[in-house]
């Protein structure tokens, strides 16, 4: 299992859920992705989108603000 | 506790907040008499400052055409506009403030800048063209029985899909 | 939806993580800064106080339920989910109701003749509404939000949004100006069309309702279309 880091701050919609599809499409069954972001929209947008992919996901909020999202690829 | 959580903290559902809006609108139009609309406070705000720096705004053929122009009592910086605009922006700030989320963010890159300002111009000229954003010309529009709504919904897409290829290009 | 491998890592995160900090006193603080610009308001003119008192919800119920006008038009396109279509649909069925009893009681005194009487946004509809609308859907999608969506995420401390709302008053002003020129050659040929004075008060409201839940159940189709069932 390998890990990934996407650094999303500072970035506006949509940017943040594009990247994150993109790195998980290159990634393999099982990889963990940790997304850190600043964008309040992103812990509903990319929950959302992930969700309905059929992904694992979790989030937490690190700091005022900002969160990092734990995506594992499930298919 | 953890109502507070649910209430303040967890994102609400989209559909809660489309209900709420719809009423919101609802509300003002029976009380106010106006539906809800952004723009034209922009622009009340532009003409504000032409105005400042010694331009005569108000002499545009814009402000005689189709009842543009202030009520009685108004100026371009105090008008309903600029109340319920500043009170969408203190509204969001409170609900980010009660969450403990609140964080300044600052721009990225230069071509990020050059984007939004970019975007920014063209939302606002276009505003001018069919009367409203999609506040004014959309939102409160089609609930209004008026045509021009359902064509500005329609259009809005295809502008999305065009905006939509230059961000693949260009941004990501 | 979560996995242990998840689980394991947030919890090995939360530990190592430092206290937040609380921002609930500068919570109080606006709140009742609010709260006085209304008192304030009510005094000064009434009128401005129902908008103020108005927008404050309106804004809290942005950002609570992250609602965004652009992305209801930029995600069906771009990864092909329509919740918020959805949401702002259902806002739209309920909005027409509400506005039909509203436009109703006014068309029982006034009758239909003039459209200036009629509550709500009735204005001349042509190619000028179809450019005006291409224009702010491209601005919308690369500035990143739309009008409500900027005001919104200024508020929430986005100093780029402040920029697009610079770029806003820029664009209108100058669409202002203009408008002299686009009026000559397109507005002022085209009409107000108010859909009731042709179709009749209750067909209107009928129509435009099965209209509403029709798209609804379209954009419900087209989501689970684009999720796990089909291949990505």
């Amino acid at each position: 299992m390998a890990e990934y880091k996407l650094d999303c701050l500072f970035e506006a919609c949509p940017i943040p859920l594009l990247k994150a599809l993109k790195q998980l499409e290159k990634m393999s069954i099982g990889d963990v992705l940790i997304m850190h972001t600043d964008h309040n929209c992103s812990i509903k947008n990319v929950v959302e989108w992930t969700k309905k992919q059929g992904h694992y996901i979790d989030y937490i909020e690190i700091s005022e603000g900002e969160w990092e999202i734990y995506i594992e690829k499930a298919r | 506790m953890k109502i507070y959580h649910k209430i303040f903290k967890k994102p609400w559902p989209y559909w809660v907040g489309g209900i709420i809006l719809a009423l919101l609108n609802i509300l003002m139009l029976s009380i106010t008499g106006s539906a809800w609309k952004v723009t034209t406070g922009f622009l009340f705000w532009g003409a504000g400052i032409l105005e400042k720096v010694g331009f005569a705004p108000n002499k545009w053929y814009y402000f005689a055409a189709y009842n543009n122009g202030l009520k009685d009592g108004q100026s371009f910086f105090m008008n309903t506009y600029t109340v319920i605009n500043f009170a969408v922006i203190i509204g969001a700030l409170l609900a980010v403030l009660w969450a403990s989320e609140f964080k300044w963010k600052k721009i990225k890159s230069f071509r990020q800048l050059g984007f939004a300002l970019l975007g920014g111009i063209l939302m606002g000229y276009g505003t001018r063209l069919s009367f409203g954003c999609n506040i004014g010309a959309y939102f409160s529009a089609i609930p209004s029985f008026s045509l021009h709504g359902w064509v500005f919904g329609i259009f809005m897409f295809v502008g999305a899909a065009i905006g939509c290829k230059i961000l693949y290009k260009y941004l990501l | 939806m979560t996995s242990n491998k998840i689980e394991e890592l947030i919890k090995k995160r939360q530990m190592e993580n430092k206290k937040k900090k609380n921002q609930t006193p500068y919570g109080i603080g606006v709140t009742l800064l609010a709260l006085v610009i209304y008192l304030a308001l009510l005094n000064y003119n009434l009128r401005f106080s129902s908008f103020w008192i108005i927008g404050i919800l309106i804004g809290v119920t942005m950002q609570r339920s992250r609602f965004c006008f652009a992305a209801s038009f930029r995600d069906p396109i771009m990864v092909g989910s329509t919740s918020l279509l959805k949401a702002i649909l259902i806002a739209l069925i309920i909005s027409t109701v509400g506005f039909f009893i509203i436009q109703y009681n006014t068309i029982e005194i006034h009758g239909l003749h003039l459209l200036e009487n009629i509550p709500g946004q009735l204005k001349p509809v042509g190619l000028h509404t179809a450019l005006g609308a291409i224009l702010f859907g491209v601005g919308m999608v690369i500035a990143g939000g739309c009008a409500s969506g900027t005001l919104m995420r200024i508020g929430e401390g986005y100093i780029l949004q402040i920029v697009v709302l610079i770029g806003f008053i820029i664009g209108a002003t100058m669409g202002a100006r203009h408008f002299e020129f686009w009026d000559k050659i397109l507005i002022s040929k085209s009409k107000t069309i108010y859909i009731p004075k042709y179709l009749g008060l209750f067909p209107s409201l009928i129509i435009q309702l099965i209209v509403l839940v029709g798209l609804y159940f379209v954009a419900d189709w087209f989501d689970k279309k684009n999720s796990i069932m089909s291949s990505m």
